[in-house]
């Protein structure tokens, strides 16, 4: 894992001093509540329904067990014992006191942390492949080009008052588990005809009022050129983006009036002046980032053991979490762990101080103190010795971490919707625990597949609604609440976005009308078909009828 | 309106002027829409001239030649403004050599990011003035760009 260098620390204690001061005058008054604002959104302050709301930064989604058992101990001391992991892998606080947040920001540099650039309009935490490193299908490791674009966007002095929030995905297999096409850049890393690995970078992605996917600016760039080309894109998008309108002020909305390559076009000029300086990475820089990642001092002989088959074949339900939860990893005789944060007694993506702390024991005693979290709102240990499942497994258990629903219907991402979020049109919560109650039986979730369910209380789409192979989305009907339902999106390598039934159905029908749909599906697919599938060849028509027939 | 000017409060020898009908005497600050419009009638005039940046402004034009100018400035309308940030840069990087100076709204909190965009004057307005102003300058010591 990346640990800071002296200038990296020195950066976020003179944030939190920085921060400390912005505070004190504005409870002096000294600062006017509306420049204040901005102050606080790039220190991750949120004022909502209930209370401020700290969003802390976990850059590309890597944590080490000592930087978790501090968020444990942020949740107990400054919380009501509970944080809530976000799609875009950082953690939010709901309750935390305005006059505490310098305290907490001063806590979370101690452990070489911050909540900088976590909102506002401004470069926002680079988000990874929660299995970077580990996984079997990456061209190279992700997290140092994350690194250094960790460094070049933190603090930046001309990008801090973009026309929106700028997000930033980098992967690098051909499996994309980032959702990348949805962030207003993704940088993939490729391999070219001449087997040299490079970028291709994507434009102008983003959900929201207006959603769109990424459109490629450029195939393949060489490594050493990744911040000055990004530099040159932000610099046309900070000159040319709307900013009389917040929802057309997202670049996405930039790239499509313009064109992508009317734009490829300023941002190859704009390049061309800075590609030379000293934006360009040196090797030596790349290489000591890359120290930072290299493999762990894993077992050579760990697959060896013979105790996990005896297991696998005499525990049907620590099988069936092993199919479920876990994943392949490069070293032979290691797994990907998946750690469920949908059980069905909190909120999608909760997790409370206790378990933060025994998430933390745990990475120390099995995965060499690191934990990752996903856009998903799940957690991963990221490199388990498969003779150490068993006993994982039965820890994970009695911390209620290993519901096995890992990519089935209730691994839901959820937004806080109207409970905590004062821009929701809809609560979700509700909603979330209505499909658990009715879809509990998991061996009809196993039998229906891989489905991604995504909710957001409103069309801000916070919850990716737009690229759930379920998508649903909270709208206010006449002061009541009312929810669309989309069909046929996927944020995965062929990411699309889902097509809406119709207007929206009532609150307490929601749970009915996804039965119709699971049932059109069952009805329809063919042998091995996946949800997703099916919904492409047989288009929307028969699932809107089913559904329809529910509320008619 | 105190004048900072690298960091210390100056005294300011330039008159804005927002309608230059009638110009008066000495060196002015006018809009660059009317320098560009009426360059040669500017021309005439026995002060110097500088002229004003706003952020819907093309600055391509200044560009070419920024060094015509010992004054050049930089007006923000409010706090999200964002753009003169880059208009800073691209003119030290056309090799822009004078004044550099931040107008408008500009507030404490934002003096060290205009300054390591190349500004190295800030017109800030009375009401947020307040003579600590310039320790917010090195509020952050260490920087990655
Ligand atoms: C409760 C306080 C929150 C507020 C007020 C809020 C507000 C917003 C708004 C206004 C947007 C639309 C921005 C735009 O299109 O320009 C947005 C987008 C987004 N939010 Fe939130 N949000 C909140 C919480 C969350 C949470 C808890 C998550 C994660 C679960 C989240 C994840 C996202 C993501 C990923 C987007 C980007 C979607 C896109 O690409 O357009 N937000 N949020
Ligand atoms: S989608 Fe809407 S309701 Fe949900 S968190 Fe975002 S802004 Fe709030």
């Amino acid at each position: 894992m990346y640990q800071y260098t002296e200038k990296d620390q020195q950066l976020v204690n003179d944030r939190v001093e920085q921060y400390r001061d912005q505070t004190h005058r504005y409870l002096d008054k000294k600062i006017p509540e509306d420049d204040f604002r901005p102050l606080r959104l790039m220190n991750g302050l949120y004022i909502q329904r209930h209370a401020p709301m700290l969003r802390v930064a976990i850059p590309y989604g890597m944590l080490s067990s000592t930087q978790m058992r501090k968020l444990a101990h942020i949740a107990r001391t400054y919380d009501k014992g509970y944080g809530h992991f976000t799609t875009r892998t950082n953690i939010q606080y709901n309750w935390p006191q305005l006059e505490d947040v310098p305290d907490i920001l001063a806590e979370l540099a101690s452990v070489q942390m911050h909540a900088i650039q976590t909102s506002g309009n401004c470069i926002r935490n680079t988000t990874t492949d929660p299995l970077a490193g580990v996984t079997p299908d990456e061209i190279e490791d992700p997290r140092p080009w994350c690194e250094a674009i960790r460094q070049w966007s933190t603090l930046h002095p001309e990008f801090a008052y973009l026309p929106r929030k700028f997000k930033i995905a980098v992967t690098a297999s051909p499996i994309d588990r980032a959702a990348s096409q949805i962030h207003d850049i993704g940088v993939h890393l490729v391999k070219n005809s001449a087997g040299e690995t490079g970028f291709e970078i994507l434009v102008g992605g983003g959900l929201g009022r207006t959603p769109h996917l990424g459109q490629q600016i450029h195939p393949f760039l060489e490594k050493k050129h990744l911040l000055s080309y990004l530099e040159a894109i932000l610099r046309v998008y900070n000159l040319l983006g709307r900013r009389d309108k917040k929802y057309m002020a997202r670049i996405k909305i930039l790239v499509n009036k313009i064109g992508i390559e009317a734009f490829k076009e300023k941002v190859e000029a704009e390049w061309q002046a800075i590609k030379n300086s000293d934006l360009e990475l040196p090797n030596a820089e790349i290489e000591r980032l890359q120290s930072h990642f290299q493999p762990h001092a894993y077992q050579a002989r760990a697959s060896e053991d013979l105790t996990l088959e005896a297991q696998l074949n005499t525990d049907p339900a620590f099988n069936t979490w092993y199919k479920k939860n876990t994943a392949e990893h490069k070293q032979p005789g290691y797994r990907v762990v998946y750690l469920s944060l949908k059980s069905f007694s909190r909120p999608a993506g909760d997790i409370s101080d206790q378990q933060m702390e025994a998430i933390a024991d745990l990475a120390d005693q099995y995965s060499f103190g690191e934990i990752r979290a996903t856009f998903n709102q799940n957690l991963v240990l990221a490199d388990i010795e498969q003779k150490d499942l068993y006993a994982l497994w039965k820890a994970l258990v009695t911390l209620d971490l290993a519901k096995p629903n890992i990519g089935t219907l209730t691994d839901m991402i959820v937004c806080p919707g109207y409970d905590f979020c004062s821009l929701a049109d809809a609560s979700t919560l509700d909603i979330a625990d209505q499909i658990n109650a009715r879809f509990d039986d998991l061996d009809y979730l196993y039998d229906l597949g891989d489905i991604h369910l995504n909710m957001s209380g409103c069309l801000n789409a916070c919850g990716h609604h737009h690229t759930g192979h379920i998508g649903i989305m909270g709208v206010d009907n006449k002061g009541e609440f009312y929810y669309q339902i989309r069909l046929g999106g996927s944020a995965s390598e062929e990411a699309k976005l889902g097509t809406a039934l119709g207007r929206g159905y009532p609150a307490d029908k929601i749970a009915d009308i996804l039965e119709a749909i699971l049932n059109t599906y069952v009805e329809n697919r063919l042998e091995g078909e996946p949800f997703i599938k099916t919904v492409d060849r047989i288009g929307i028509k028969p699932f809107k009828e089913n559904a329809n027939a529910i509320t008619h | 309106m105190p004048l900072l000017i690298n960091r210390t409060v100056a005294e300011d020898n330039w008159l804005t002027v927002d309608k230059p009908t009638e110009l008066p005497a000495g060196n002015i600050l006018v809009p660059l829409e009317d320098y560009l419009e009426a360059t040669e009638a500017f021309s005439a005039h026995s002060g110097k001239v500088a002229v004003e940046v706003t952020p819907d402004d093309d600055i391509t034009p200044l560009l070419a030649e920024p060094n015509r100018f010992e004054l050049i400035a930089i007006h923000f309308p409010d706090f999200s403004e964002g753009r003169g940030f880059s208009f800073a840069r691209l003119l030290r990087r056309a090799g822009y050599t004078g004044q550099l100076r931040a107008t408008g709204y500009v507030t404490r909190d934002r003096l060290g990011y205009m300054q390591r965009c190349g500004f190295n004057a800030f017109d800030i307005p009375d009401e947020h003035y307040q003579t600590d102003d310039v320790q917010a300058f090195d509020e952050i010591t260490v920087h990655y760009q």
